[in-house]
């Protein structure tokens, strides 16, 4: 058993990791040469729309840290670069909490004070980060460093957008910024970027390129909400289906059999977004029972505004109801038939009995355990459920990202489902293996 | 199975086997039924290739009306007739991919080039040839082989299905050729499952110890001695994934970013509506029918043709 469970462990870290390569190389991954004749190619063409120049998207890679190579990258993303920009900058670099925000930011770490650095005309100007979380201004032109190839003066340093950039002194380098009001051409610019990220595996996907901001300062918040969403769903369907896979299997071929699985393979067969579009029609259109978009105005959500989520629940009971009937009636067919049921029938055991101590007990087992198995298909309905009703879970979040082409939020909360989905599969198997004795040694 | 004791000339040509083979839809009532659902929408799209009655194209009449003797299922917020553009809907599912020009400057050109075969049949081809090389592999060759397919395939099984369209769409931006490569990818895991297990089942048999004794060589018993084999099964579940893709090709055009226009698309259809809800109901109702009918006419299809096989096989 100790074995099995170390050999599952150790393929569901494997799994992961294949997992992040393929989102990576699907989402990252360019030929250098296209890279280079079209720069706007790809994500940067989604980005920037298609009037972007070719300049600025150049500058744009080169503030994304994107005309690094591919493995390079990766390992960033993976395992983060601040080891890697520390032995440029010479100098630590820590994160700090913003006292207003409470996102994390990127310092460094000069004799005991924490600066970020900006350049105002030929000065180097510190930010240095005052106890009160204020910055006071000071000019620092003695940490100019000589050159790599010893023709001028350069420095490393983290500018205010957690990046270690570096500065070529008096260069006169131009970059293409994007702000709110449009592109806008700034003059003494660092020559080269470097994102600074800390990396997945310690639980830092970066910058979303949508909002400029953390990734971690929405993600969790999205996954708590739709944690709640399907939380609550579970807690209808659950039941629901239990009792009718038990019962439309207990009366196998019946008539009622009947009803419940065809009604089971309509709810399964009809996409999400149709039963949604029928229940807004039935419930928010005709009947005017609940609102038709779960639009929330505070950042907490919470079960007083339960007519928001009902809906969504609705929708996702729906779906989902008729995929684990049909498990649990199989499962209970299977069972019904045994002998060890035909004997306690005839033995005249009254039927409630038998069904009720005897079948259920281990009719379930196996439904439960395959919805565990199954839990990334779960997932995809949740998904899809909350960009149609506009919800503010990890679901809207994936779609957002995806068609802005945020790729430090989509790889993010992509890997946040699958893990989610192999976690629960792994706690599938191993849960199978225990009640399973059968299963267990081979 | 009924004999076919009325024909004395010894062997049935091609034809006539495929006919015999056929037969066994018929012998179950749900594949039946399920053939005919499908059908139906085979037969509506092929009709609109020549002829709908209306443009489903042209904006020809008043917007969002209801039923009448002119437009049968009303009409939709740019007022083209809703009823055509049901039927020309099976098109890019069914029918027809639309292979675009290369174009950089966007994806509004016209097609030069219109492949016969509907996305959703090219993609599960896609998948099923993906799968089954794979499969074949894992399960034939095993060792090494059989692990890392495996885990490469577990991979891109943990992935929710729609998650992985959507990183593919983000990556490659949408058109008919990405959805097919789409529906291939997320497809082929669960056919190189099924493939594996049916190859490992198959290789024990004794016609493949004769055919090693034989000499010949991996390639060849895999393709030629295992893959005949394996093939109803695998086919039945390219079945059921037709209607998989045409799940998510609907749930793709409803967000979005699905087919790209001209052609009318179901589930884009349904999007674009949402809107004029109050006002009309057909242009939701009658694409939503069209998906859940055709879906479900393939999964019956799909059981029964299943029942009837394995229990043929018994």
């Amino acid at each position: 058993m100790a074995r099995f469970i170390f050999r599952s462990i150790i393929s569901t870290i494997v799994t992961m990791l294949l997992v992040s390569i393929t989102l990576f190389i699907l989402l990252e991954f360019e030929r250098p040469s296209v890279a280079k004749e079209r720069p706007c190619s790809g994500i940067i063409r989604k980005i920037l729309g298609i009037m972007a120049t070719p300049e600025q998207c150049v500058s744009f890679r080169n503030q994304l840290g994107i005309d690094q190579p591919l493995p390079l990258r990766y390992v960033d993303w993976l395992a983060g670069n601040d080891w890697r920009a520390e032995s440029k900058t010479g100098y630590p670099l820590v994160t700090l909490d913003n006292l207003n925000s409470g996102e994390e930011e990127w310092w460094m770490e000069v004799d005991g004070r924490y600066m970020q650095f900006e350049i105002d005309g030929e000065d180097l100007v510190a930010l240095v980060r005052q106890e009160d979380g204020f910055v006071e201004r000071e000019v620092m032109n003695d940490l100019w460093r000589p050159n790599d190839d010893g023709a001028g003066e350069q420095f490393w340093g983290v500018d205010n957008k957690g990046r270690a950039v570096k500065w070529l002194l008096g260069s006169g380098k131009t970059a293409f910024i994007s702000t709110q009001t449009g592109w806008q051409e700034i003059d003494n610019a660092p020559d080269d970027y470097l994102p600074l990220r800390k990396g997945m595996l310690r639980g830092d996907p970066g910058f979303s390129l949508r909002t400029n901001r953390p990734v971690n300062s929405q993600i969790f918040r999205r996954i708590r909400n739709t944690a709640l969403l399907a939380g609550l769903a579970f807690a209808v369907v659950m039941p629901l289906a239990l009792v009718l896979g038990i019962v439309a299997g207990v009366n196998e071929g019946k008539l009622i059999d009947r009803v419940i699985s065809v009604g089971g393979l309509f709810g399964t067969a009809t996409p999400e977004f149709v039963t949604g579009m029928l229940l807004i029609l039935v419930f928010a259109i005709w009947l005017k029972m609940f609102p038709a978009v779960s639009v929330f105005t505070t950042d907490k959500l919470s079960l007083s505004d339960w007519k928001k989520f009902a809906l969504p629940v609705l929708t996702l009971t729906t779906v989902e109801l008729g995929y684990i009937i049909r498990m649990t009636r199989a499962s209970m067919v299977e069972v019904m038939n045994t002998s060890y049921i035909r004997t306690a029938i005839i033995k005249g055991m009254p039927f409630k009995r038998v069904v009720f101590k005897h079948a259920i007990r281990n009719a379930l087992m196996a439904p439960i355990t395959i919805i565990m198995l199954h839990v990334n298909w779960l997932i995809g309905g949740i998904v899809v459920v909350e960009a149609i009703f506009g919800y503010p879970g990890l679901g809207t979040y994936i779609y957002d990202s995806a068609i802005f082409g945020d790729v430090n939020a989509l790889e993010a909360s992509a890997m946040v489902t699958v893990l989610v989905a192999v976690v629960t599969r792994l706690l599938g198997d191993l849960a199978y293996t225990y009640l399973n004795p059968r299963i267990r040694y081979s | 199975m009924t004999v076919a004791t009325a024909k004395p000339k010894a062997p049935p040509g091609r034809f006539g086997r495929f006919l015999k083979t056929a037969a066994i839809i018929f012998e179950s009532r749900v594949a039946t039924i399920g053939l005919f659902m499908v059908l139906f929408w085979i037969v509506a799209g092929l009709i609109s290739l020549v002829w709908t009655p209306h443009d489903p194209n042209a904006s020809d009449f008043m917007i969002n009306q209801g039923s009448s003797a002119q437009n049968w299922l009303g009409t939709d917020a740019l007022g083209r007739d809703v009823f055509s553009r049901v039927m020309a809907g099976t098109q890019v599912i069914l029918l027809k991919t639309r292979i675009p020009d290369i174009n950089w400057f966007g994806s509004f050109t016209t097609p030069n080039f219109v492949m016969p075969g509907g996305v959703a049949i090219w993609g599960v081809l896609g998948s099923l040839t993906l799968g089954s090389v794979l499969g074949l592999n894992a399960g034939y060759r095993g060792g090494w082989w059989d692990q890392a397919i495996s885990q490469v395939m577990d991979a891109l099984i943990a992935f929710p299905r729609i998650v992985l369209y959507l990183v593919v769409i983000a990556a490659l931006g949408t058109g008919d050729l990405v959805m097919v490569l789409a529906i291939s990818i997320t497809g082929a895991p669960g056919i190189a499952r099924l493939a594996r297990s049916l190859a490992l089942d198959i290789k024990t048999r004794d016609y493949i110890r004769a055919a090693e004794t034989r000499g010949e060589g991996k390639t060849y018993i895999m393709f030629k001695e295992i893959l005949p084999n394996a093939l109803g099964p695998l086919l039945v579940d390219a079945m059921l994934r037709v209607g998989y893709a045409i799940f998510t090709i609907g749930t793709l055009g409803f967000l979005g970013v699905g087919l790209p226009p001209p052609e009318p698309d179901w589930g884009s259809m349904i999007a674009d509506s949402r809107k004029f809800m109050r006002s009309t109901l057909y242009p939701i109702l009658a694409p939503a029918f069209a998906i859940s009918s055709l879906v479900i006419g393939l999964n019956l299809f799909a059981d029964g043709l299943r029942e009837e096989i394995t229990r043929f096989q018994k």
